[in-house]
């Protein structure tokens, strides 16, 4: 039998509802700014606790305290009623204590089962026993029903496989508190399905998990119980059933949410500003023709890899693409994004950290990127470039605790208005922005609609992907849904539902095309 | 023409050699390995020019002659090239010049155990009595030369600066006997550094020495190309006619300038890198003449003054 | 990720009086080196020995500037070295070939000069469109090309040394030895382009796209930048900057090598990092680069006028000092 499976075997069955590790009255404050305030947290065996609030509330502040990342500078924390000081957190992981981050902390040039146990290799001898930690994994994986195989190297793998393989790390050793940092944000819903099914597992186990998301549906079903931060406070602290997503809601932006979703404009017979014929991007996307009208929100649904993404990046030039497309009458070359952004056609990434943002540079910087050459022929004008920051600041409502932050220290909800100021710096006539609150705060998600609704408003053609469904029926006037590579249907008006939608990207409704394609 | 200097470089050496070519018409071919540090700079640049002039001198000459020729930038690929030639080019002599005496001495000892001959060049390995032939210059002779121009030169002593080449075993040898030959002459050494025997370097220590010292007579240079630097730091802050400098190792341009009597390069010493065409040569007695020739060879280093510097002036050599 | 996002935006940061390292962390070890060198040797503020540290400092500095913008935008070069060996004697050369069809006059100087800038240009484009359009690392091709460019100087110069046509040598000279007001002309060369360098890193597309596709090329590609054109331009103007360099370098000796220019990329790269410029690309300062230059040409200078260590150590103070400057800069993250 593997050390690993011995470890979870070993694993003492703390009885069901006892506390494992809390957090008393803890503060933090990163210089003179205070960003958590006296707040309790327990975590109980058996458990599942939901850590809800705003981006930027101070969730993974706490989280991290808890798990060894940072030290709190007011408080402290007890393990078993105990107080300890975790000085890292390879302490915290050596007591059972393990977070699991948002971003993935995977070597991504080393293989699935390398990065299962990093740090803790099997060894026969003085050689590593790469059988019975390959049969290890692959034991994990089937129990996480993820079909990728051990040896496969973690850059080549999904984003959700990636998530799968950092739960199968936490599983493989004796983890008494598991904390999950928006686990699902990347996970399409069958994978969250089998996610929570674990999480079930986990919890009969009597492991205390900590769980959070920004998907309060997860949040009522999931949790046994429930703690609201606001700015750095505990404003809530229930138990689940006695508080409804609405109440959640509520409880996090501090004032009531009327529908988050502002009323859509008619569009009418518009003008068409954007036709694409028979656009092939690679071998991912084939012959997709859509049309896009002035002043509409055009939403594209399908589950995740259906090529949504990948059908925009080669409409504006980042990948190679061919086809006919025409902006505003006149004929479009592909493969430049300067091109593109000439032709007044811009592209907000679904990967803002990856690709929308350079994270160790400052917010002017990035601001100005794109649209570069709108700040001087020869020599950028800093002046102007400040200017521009200012109103940026003020029209998206960016909340920095400092006009020289690094980005990569923003919140990603601020990230996010950073990237979208950005990209209309260009002033561009067609927007097309991919998953446009992924990984965003209520709050700051409502801010985005009102924008989005706002510039439809101002006659400019909106082209929102998402995997949300609330969020494409809540924001467009006409659905392309996209299956395989190819676009499968056309909804509008009253059809403009989950339900058709989703038979659309299913397959069971739509054009069909031949399999072997 | 490549003959011309072939026949100067044996003038050099101390022993004077017995007529060539007598019975070039054994059946077997023989296979002459040479193996030298590459030409980094001008010394070795030179070497490598008068290996390749003496190779083909010999090879038209003896059809039964084969040579093979690897020159190396480091020990450790001099090490290859000699175990690849005995490897897969089936030599039956090697001619080496080690890059350093330590590396060295292991493979080229295998070389001898293989039953080939062996001659080592100006560097000696570090275990006696491997090589059946040794050819070298005389780096405490060199020194000591020098060090007796100076005394020569400035009977009343003086204020010198000396420039020292690559860390070595050959420099410090060199500097050794300078410093012993000028003992007790009043001369006064104010400052030595390494000037690496390269030109950039020994301008900017030059350069250096100058703002540092008011008061230079002279300057031991101990190489050419470390010479041509320092007159050229010299040359700049226009104390050209305060100071005089000697070089070594007999580059054509300072030759040239002790020929035409240059008060600033009075004279030169010889270390010659046509050393390793004497000791190709020698080798290849052994496959083409009757006679075997083996032992120690050094060769002397001379001083060279206006009066015999003609002699040792070759236009055509690249150093 | 982080949390303090809740406060509102322009709340300055409040540091008080601290000296930022990184900042000032190069500007300090020079101002350090220099009170040293003035304590323990009167001539050495002396307008002599400044001439003659700042004019040498020219051939590596105008190297570094160009590598500047390499390293920033995430490449490097290591060929740099070999190349100007080899632009110094084919100029050499072009010029020893003309003289008896030119005669000797300014005319073959400036054809010397311009070739030295075309066989910069087109040196540094063999590398960038290696580097950009067959996508080999830049580290491979330029370690590839540093081979080449060494050996084919070595074999240009039949193993020996290539020496300038002594006639044109003489009329060639003034361009390191003399100068303007005093001022040597390999400083005033080397003072323009830094500023030059400084101004396009800091204030023009060019240098902020170098930032941006060496902090990360995906973002940069997204943002518009046409990244392999800029890459391509980075390694053209290094090459046109080593070509200047090796414009100013031929007249000091009138002569190349297979030793010339032996560990310049070496010399460049390290005073690129010593003033602040990130290794893996991102961040580039022009006035950093010089700042690190001058203190390499310092150590040397100090160890020479002084009898403080053994010259067989003068290697070791140098790293000593190249890796203290580091991580006084670094010092900032540690505190974290």
């Amino acid at each position: 039998m593997s050390q690993a499976a011995r470890r979870i075997e070993e694993t003492v069955p703390v009885p069901k509802g006892q506390t494992v590790l809390a957090a008393r009255a803890a503060s933090r404050s990163f210089g003179p700014v205070q960003v958590l305030f006296d707040v309790d947290f327990e975590l109980k065996a058996g458990e599942v606790h939901a850590l809800i609030g705003e981006n930027g509330a101070g969730k993974s502040t706490l989280m991290k305290i808890l798990s060894g990342y940072l030290a709190p500078t007011g408080g402290h924390i007890e393990l078993d009623g105990r107080r300890v000081d975790f000085a890292s957190s390879d302490e915290a992981e050596d007591a059972g204590v393990i977070l699991i981050h948002q971003e993935f902390n995977l070597a991504e040039q080393l293989s699935v089962e390398q990065n299962v146990f990093l740090g803790r290799e099997i060894r026969k001898g003085f050689f590593l026993d790469h059988k019975t930690m390959r049969a290890e994994t692959q034991r994990l994986l089937g129990e996480l029903e993820t079909k990728v195989s051990p040896t496969a190297k973690i850059s080549e793998i999904s984003v959700s496989d990636k998530q799968m393989v950092e739960i199968a790390k936490a599983l493989s050793r004796n983890t008494r508190v598991l904390i999950m940092d928006e686990p699902t944000a990347v996970l399409t819903n069958r994978e969250a399905e089998i996610l929570f099914r674990q999480i079930e597992r986990l919890k009969a186990n009597g492991t205390a998990i900590l769980y959070t998301s920004h998907k309060l549906d997860e949040i009522a079903r999931l949790a046994d119980h429930i703690t609201v931060l606001r700015d750095g406070h505990r404003v809530a602290n229930v138990d689940a059933g006695t508080m409804s997503e609405d109440q959640m809601a509520q409880a996090m932006v501090g004032r009531e949410l009327s529908n988050i979703f502002p009323v859509k404009h008619e569009v009418g017979s518009a003008e068409t500003v954007l036709s694409v014929r028979n656009l092939t991007v690679g071998s991912i996307v084939r012959d997709a023709s859509f049309e896009l009208k002035r002043g509409e929100v055009l939403g594209f649904a399908g589950l995740v890899g259906s090529g949504r993404t990948e059908l925009m990046e080669g409409l504006i030039g980042v990948r190679d693409a061919e086809g006919t497309v025409e902006v505003g009458g006149k004929p479009f070359r592909l493969g430049s994004v300067k091109d593109a952004r000439r032709a007044g056609i811009v592209y907000l990434t679904e990967d803002r950290k990856g690709r929308g943002l350079i994270l160790t540079q400052g917010m002017r910087p990035n601001l100005t990127l794109l649209a570069l050459d709108r700040f001087g022929k020869t020599m950028i004008d800093g002046k102007a470039e400040e200017a521009a920051l200012d109103k940026a600041i003020k029209d998206f409502d960016v909340r920095a605790p400092t006009r020289s932050v690094l980005v990569g220290n923003l919140s990603g909800g601020n990230q996010q208005k950073l990237l979208l100021a950005k990209t209309m710096l260009a002033e561009p006539d067609i927007v097309i922005i991919d998953e446009p609150t992924r990984g965003i705060d209520i709050g700051t998600k409502q801010q985005i609609y009102q924008f989005i609704h706002a510039l439809a408003g101002q006659g400019k053609s909106v082209i929102v992907i998402s995997s949300e469904m609330a969020e494409i029926i809540g924001l467009a006037n006409r659905v392309y849904v996209m299956r395989s590579g190819r676009i499968t249907g056309e909804v509008q008006g009253a059809d403009v539902n989950e339900d058709v939608i989703v038979r659309y990207a299913m397959g069971l409704e739509g054009r069909k095309f031949d399999s072997h394609e | 023409m490549n003959l011309k200097h072939f026949a100067g470089a044996l003038a050099l050496s101390t022993m004077m050699m017995m007529p060539l070519g007598a019975s070039a018409q054994d059946a077997e071919t023989a296979v002459i390995g040479v193996s030298i540090p590459a030409a980094t700079h001008g010394w070795a640049g030179g070497m490598n020019f008068h290996a390749q002039a003496t190779i083909d001198a010999l090879e038209e000459r003896y059809e039964n002659l084969d040579f093979v020729l690897s020159t190396a930038s480091d020990p450790g690929q001099q090490v290859s090239d000699i175990e690849d030639m005995l490897a897969t080019r089936d030599i039956d002599a090697l001619v080496v010049l080690p890059f350093e005496s330590e590396p060295l001495t292991g493979p080229v000892a295998r070389v001898k155990e293989e039953g080939k001959w062996v001659t080592v060049v100006d560097r000696g390995l570090a275990q006696e009595n491997i090589e059946d032939l040794y050819v070298a210059g005389d780096n405490p002779g060199f020194g000591r030369v020098a060090g007796e121009f100076f005394v020569e030169r400035m009977p009343e002593g003086g204020n010198i600066v000396v420039l020292r080449g690559i860390p070595t075993t050959i420099d410090n040898e060199r500097v050794e006997a300078f410093e012993a030959a000028i003992e007790g002459s009043g001369i006064e050494i104010l400052g030595m550094e390494h000037g690496n025997w390269n030109r950039d370097d020994s301008f900017e220590v030059m350069q250096d020495f100058l703002s540092r010292y008011p008061e230079i007579d002279a300057v031991w240079a101990s190489d050419d190309d470390m010479a041509v630097g320092a007159l050229e730091a010299i040359a700049q802050s226009g104390r050209e006619a305060d100071m005089w400098v000697l070089g070594g190792a007999g580059m054509k341009e300072m030759i040239q300038r002790v020929m035409e009597g240059d008060e600033q390069v009075p004279a030169n010493v010889t270390y010659p890198p046509a050393m390793i065409g004497t000791a190709i040569e020698l080798t290849a007695l052994n496959f083409v003449g009757n006679a075997p020739v083996s032992g120690d060879f050094i060769i002397g280093s001379v001083l060279i003054t206006p009066e015999n510097a003609e002699q040792y002036y070759y236009p055509d050599s690249p150093f | 990720m982080s949390d303090h996002a809740a406060t509102p935006a322009k709340t300055t940061s409040s540091s008080g009086f601290k000296i930022d390292f990184h900042i000032w962390g190069p500007v300090i070890a020079l101002v350090v080196l220099v009170i040293a060198g003035a304590m323990m040797n009167p001539n050495f503020l002396s307008y002599g020995n400044v001439t003659n540290v700042l004019a040498r400092s020219a051939f590596i500095g105008i190297i570094a500037v160009g590598m500047t913008f390499v390293i920033t935008s995430g490449g490097l070069d290591l060929s740099v070295g070999s190349m100007a060996a080899f632009i110094a004697g084919v100029m050499i050369l072009i010029m020893n070939a003309l003289v008896p069809s030119m005669g000797v006059g300014i005319g073959i100087v400036l054809v010397g000069m311009a070739s030295a800038l075309v066989v910069g240009l087109a040196a540094g484009l063999v590398n960038g469109l290696l580097i950009t359009q067959a996508r080999i690392e830049a580290f491979i091709v330029t370690l590839g090309t540093m081979g080449i460019f060494r050996s084919l100087i070595t074999w240009l110069a039949d193993g020996g040394t290539l020496s300038l046509d002594y006639t044109v040598r003489e009329l060639y000279r003034p361009v390191y030895y003399s100068g303007l007001f005093g001022v040597a002309w390999p400083i005033i060369v080397f003072a323009v382009i830094a500023i030059i360098g400084e101004i396009v890193m800091r204030h023009t597309a060019f240098g902020r796209h170098c930032a941006a596709i060496g902090s990360n090329e995906q973002v940069a590609r997204y943002s518009a930048v046409h990244v392999d054109r800029v890459r391509l331009m980075t390694y053209v103007l290094l090459g046109i900057l080593v070509g200047i360099a090796t414009i100013m370098y031929v007249p000091r000796l009138g002569s190349a090598s297979s030793s010339t220019g032996v560990l310049w990329e070496l010399e460049a790269i390290a005073a690129v990092i010593i003033g602040g410029t990130m290794l893996k690309g991102g961040f580039g300062r022009v006035w950093g680069t010089v700042v690190g230059v001058l203190i390499l040409s310092l150590i040397d200078n100090l160890l020479n006028l002084t009898d403080l260590v053994s010259p067989y150590l003068n290697g070791a103070i140098q790293g000593v000092i190249i890796i203290l400057a580091v991580v006084l800069q670094r010092q900032k993250k540690a505190q974290r």
